[in-house]
């Protein structure tokens, strides 16, 4: 006998089954207090525990559940016949129409997280033990009991105290709003208007907290043996008020948030932007909240536009007035004999065609991704761009056929070099960018590792600074041949200087993150020579063997981003060894206006420079609109970063300044922990010099 | 266990590699040792699944009286990557002796064992709170490669740790599947102890 491991196992004096009567009748402040530890254990069950052992430990709940009830009015705290004596009097009825109500929200967010992609156990456990969850009853049902409970609390005649009266009522009133905004049914342009009440309710639901008296023992573990499992009962989550309560409300402010998808422009690049943004919400939001964006992002009429959403994304950055996109492609025919050639438009239109109907899936695997949880998203990120590898090789072939048709047709001057790549290998390395961005934010590198991985960045984000460079010049040429053409095509010009702007807002983003990662790198090297960084001695592991660990998600990309061990190595140590640097290090970090100082301090200028540029140019520009509070911060704590780089250079030179003779300096280097508030972007590390 | 034994050092212990025919003499104290620092429930059978097969790669510290102090329970098989990979599955030192380089020192033969044993890589989990852990791989070479959302039954977060020991570990194909794998994510999980207290220096 294991207690562990044995289900059936009792401790001396212990019984398999629990004696608590649910029919017993009930003070009003203990309908209050069971109404708040059941709000409690739902809330520990949205943060990913199990209903067994959360809501599925209230007696209450047991009963109403369990055996099975073939109808709503079985779904009582009893079963079959009870004397007249012994019926549940008014406040048990008020909270059996709670309960019911709390078992139907269960139900209907069960069906919504797992009709989008989740993972079980990890974000959420659907495990219902067997019990139906009122699947087949509608919330019309659900609506009215919680109506005849609060019109029977409503009595004048009623012996209850006015406040725990006014109390349960509220809670009542919250259910029924909560219960409506979890229907799966809401119509998709009325979705904002259904948080609101709710947000109402709750600041009552806190005030009133302590008005009720909870009753432990109406909470059991052993309800767990007959869950249809082996496992002996695990403990009872407790979730405390204050911290369920708080998850309440984030709930509540996350799916109102989401709803504010419904308002964007259908925007593609307005998506991608409110999806990332709202994953990088603080706290981050519950797996409900994702599923309920997620649905909005899928519905039918999100992605039903009457342009799809690649094309729309493949214009904006690309072919802004382009030929290759005139819808007139699209309205030739083929030749009827099929032996002559096809239209030179036409085949420009079958060549678009096939090229976004091959993106669909990668476009679809992207989104999905950016509504998982955090650490999944960077997991699934590395997944999601060897799809679109693949894919720049598609679209390198399809490139070589729309540059014959354009050279053909006379107009390849108006069309930009290889377009189709150049759009899916931008997506690939803002995905890069990203994966190693999200790395340094869940503290996947230690610190000795930065240089080196910042390192990396730049080199990324310089290839995509020299592709956005490549199109912002197209379009700035194309402007101009609008303008000097006979009469000037103004329309068109102010639509390309339109998308120009947009090319702009990305230039600002990737030079800036190329410069500041260029600073990183450049300012963790010099820690490396100071010897401020922690450095494990490794004894199993080489400087080889851990970069071919850190690149292994980019090693196979074509073109390859990954630069071999030699060059990576190199780069990391321009002044020779960490342990006997050339004497040209000491003397390059004593003289404030070395060449590696300044490299370090004009990157860092250059950094502050882009982003207040990207900040000038506006969330229009960035297409931000629909996050641009969001988008603002993250701008904000990328220039906060710069200076506070800058500061710890400015640490750094004081103290080598002051260094003894074998270059040892008086000064330790701290670095931030994730979400301690001490960085100002997550994925932005700037350590911070202080004095020893 | 008096505080006297606490104070001999991690040389003083004997390092044995565990063997089948001592189950009756071992196996009792390695479930009673390692389920004292787990969270989740470990049956005799999850011991077994590991030390029947791997046997080889359980190194025990016992001090002079045989008494258990501490333990490593690994495997080591093919992956669906297409590498062969070691895997630490538990580690456990008694509380008196923790800090004084046991755990670190089984985990070095445990190392020792998969490498002469052509491992590619090592991998194993552990909390994110668990500092002292976490401390001790990275100072052998292990990199955190994953952060693992909810990864235990408590709901704790894991990091992956990994190790590669040999070059071309990454670019590893499963055999027979030139499309490489990408069933990782798909949210299979090992076996996985909650580990609180492999304290060391």
């Amino acid at each position: 006998m294991d207690p562990k491991m044995d289900g059936g196992f009792l401790q001396p004096g212990e019984t398999l089954e629990d004696n608590y009567d649910t029919l017993k009748a009930l003070l009003p402040e203990e309908v209050l207090g069971i109404m708040d530890q059941l709000l409690c254990h739902e809330m520990a069950w949205h943060t990913g525990n199990p209903l067994s052992q959360t809501l599925f430990t209230s007696v209450y709940i047991d009963k109403i559940l369990w055996p099975e009830p073939k109808t709503l009015e079985q779904a009582q705290f009893y079963r079959g016949e009870v004397s007249d004596s012994r019926r549940p009097d008014l406040l048990l009825e008020v909270l059996r129409a709670y309960c019911l109500a709390l078992i139907k929200c269960c139900d209907f967010v069960i069906a919504k997280v797992t009709s989008r992609d989740y993972f079980e156990e990890e974000d959420f456990c659907t495990h219902t033990y067997n019990r139906v969850l009122f699947v087949q009853v509608p919330i019309d049902v659900f609506l009215r009991e919680l109506d005849v409970a609060v019109e029977s609390l409503q009595d004048p005649d009623l012996s209850i105290s006015a406040d725990l009266c006014e109390a349960i009522i509220t809670r009542l009133e919250f259910r029924k709003h909560f219960l409506t905004a979890l229907d799966l049914d809401c119509p998709l342009e009325h979705l904002d208007r259904y948080w609101p009440p709710i947000s109402s309710h709750l600041s009552s639901i806190n005030s009133t907290y302590h008005l009720g008296k909870p009753v432990p023992g109406s909470f059991s573990t052993k309800i767990q043996r007959r869950l249809a499992s082996t496992v002996p009962p695990r403990p009872i989550v407790e979730l405390d008020f204050k911290d369920a309560f708080s998850k309440l409300q984030q709930l509540c402010l996350d799916c109102e948030e989401g709803t504010r998808f419904t308002h964007l422009s259908p925007d593609p690049l307005e998506y991608q932007s409110f999806l990332w943004a709202f994953a990088s919400r603080t706290p981050t939001p519950l797996p409900y909240a994702r599923s309920y964006l997620a649905n909005i992002l899928f519905h039918p009429n999100t992605l039903n536009t009457s342009t799809t959403l690649p094309l729309t994304d493949l214009q904006c950055l690309i072919f802004t007035c382009s030929p290759v996109l005139d819808p007139q492609n699209w309205a030739l025919s083929p030749p009827l004999n099929p032996l002559l050639p096809k239209p030179l438009r036409h085949q420009l239109a079958l060549i678009i065609d096939e090229f976004i109907e091959r993106t669909g899936q990668n476009y679809l695997e992207l989104w999905t991704a950016l509504g998982q949880n955090r650490s999944r998203l960077r997991r699934m990120l590395n997944h999601v761009i060897l799809g679109w590898d693949q894919l720049q090789v598609d679209a390198n072939t399809l490139d070589e056929e729309i540059m014959a048709v354009v050279k053909e047709m006379q107009v390849q001057e108006q069309v930009l070099v290889y377009p189709l790549t150049t759009w899916v290998y931008h997506k690939k390395l803002w995905m890069i960018e990203k994966i190693v961005m999200l790395g340094f934010e869940q503290d996947i590198y230690l610190p000795d590792e930065f240089a080196g991985m910042y390192g990396f960045l730049e080199r990324v984000a310089r290839r995509r600074v020299d592709l956005l460079s490549n199109i912002y010049a197209h379009y700035e040429e194309q402007e101009k041949q609008y303008l000097r053409a006979k009469p000037p095509k103004l329309e068109m010009a102010a639509e390309v200087e339109g998308a120009a702007r947009y090319i702009e807002s990305l230039l600002a983003e990737a030079t800036g993150v190329c410069e500041l990662s260029g600073a990183l790198f450049r300012f963790y090297t010099v820690l490396l020579y100071l010897r401020l960084l922690p450095t494990p001695n490794r004894p199993f592991s080489t400087p080889e063997l851990r970069y071919e660990l850190r690149m292994k998600p980019f090693l196979t990309l074509s073109p390859p981003e990954v630069p071999p061990f030699e060059e990576h190595h190199e780069q990391l140590h321009g002044f020779g060894p960490y342990d006997n640097p050339e004497p040209s290090l000491l003397l390059a970090l004593q003289n404030p206006i070395s060449e590696l100082w300044k490299g370090i301090e004009d990157g860092i200028k250059r950094a502050k420079d882009s982003f207040s540029q990207l900040k000038k140019l506006g969330p229009k520009a960035a297409k931000v609109e629909g996050v641009d509070k969001a988008w603002g911060k993250e701008v904000q704590g990328a220039l906060a970063s710069c200076i506070a780089l800058g500061v710890a250079v400015v640490g750094i030179k004081t103290a080598v300044k002051e260094c003894d003779e074998n270059g040892k300096v008086a000064v330790k280097v701290e670095i931030p922990e994730m979400g301690s508030g001490k960085r100002y972007a997550e994925g932005w590390v700037v350590g911070k010099v202080v004095k020893e | 266990m008096g505080d006297k034994d606490a104070n001999i050092s991690a040389d003083e212990l004997q390092y044995v590699q565990y063997q089948d025919d001592k189950e009756e003499l071992y196996l009792p104290a390695i479930r009673q040792l390692i389920s004292k620092d787990l969270s989740e429930p470990y049956s005799i059978y999850v011991y077994r699944y590991f030390l029947y097969q791997w046997g080889e790669l359980c190194y025990m510290a016992l001090d002079a009286n045989n008494t258990l102090i501490g333990v490593v329970v690994c495997k080591l098989e093919p992956h669906r990557s297409g590498t062969f990979r070691g895997y630490i599955a538990m580690l456990a030192v008694q509380e008196a002796h923790r800090g004084k380089g046991i755990a670190t020192k089984l985990v070095c033969m445990a190392i020792d064992a998969m490498a002469a044993r052509d491992a590619d890589e090592i991998v194993l989990e552990t909390e994110v709170t668990n500092t002292a852990s976490l401390k001790l791989y990275e100072r052998l070479g292990f990199l955190r490669s994953k952060r693992l959302h909810r990864y235990y039954l408590n709901g704790n977060t894991a990091f992956r740790l990994v190790l590669y020991l040999k070059p071309g570990t990454a670019t590893k194909k499963p055999h027979g599947d030139l499309n490489g794998n990408v069933g990782e994510e798909q949210g299979i999980r090992e076996a996985h102890p909650t580990l609180d207290g492999t304290h060391v220096p």
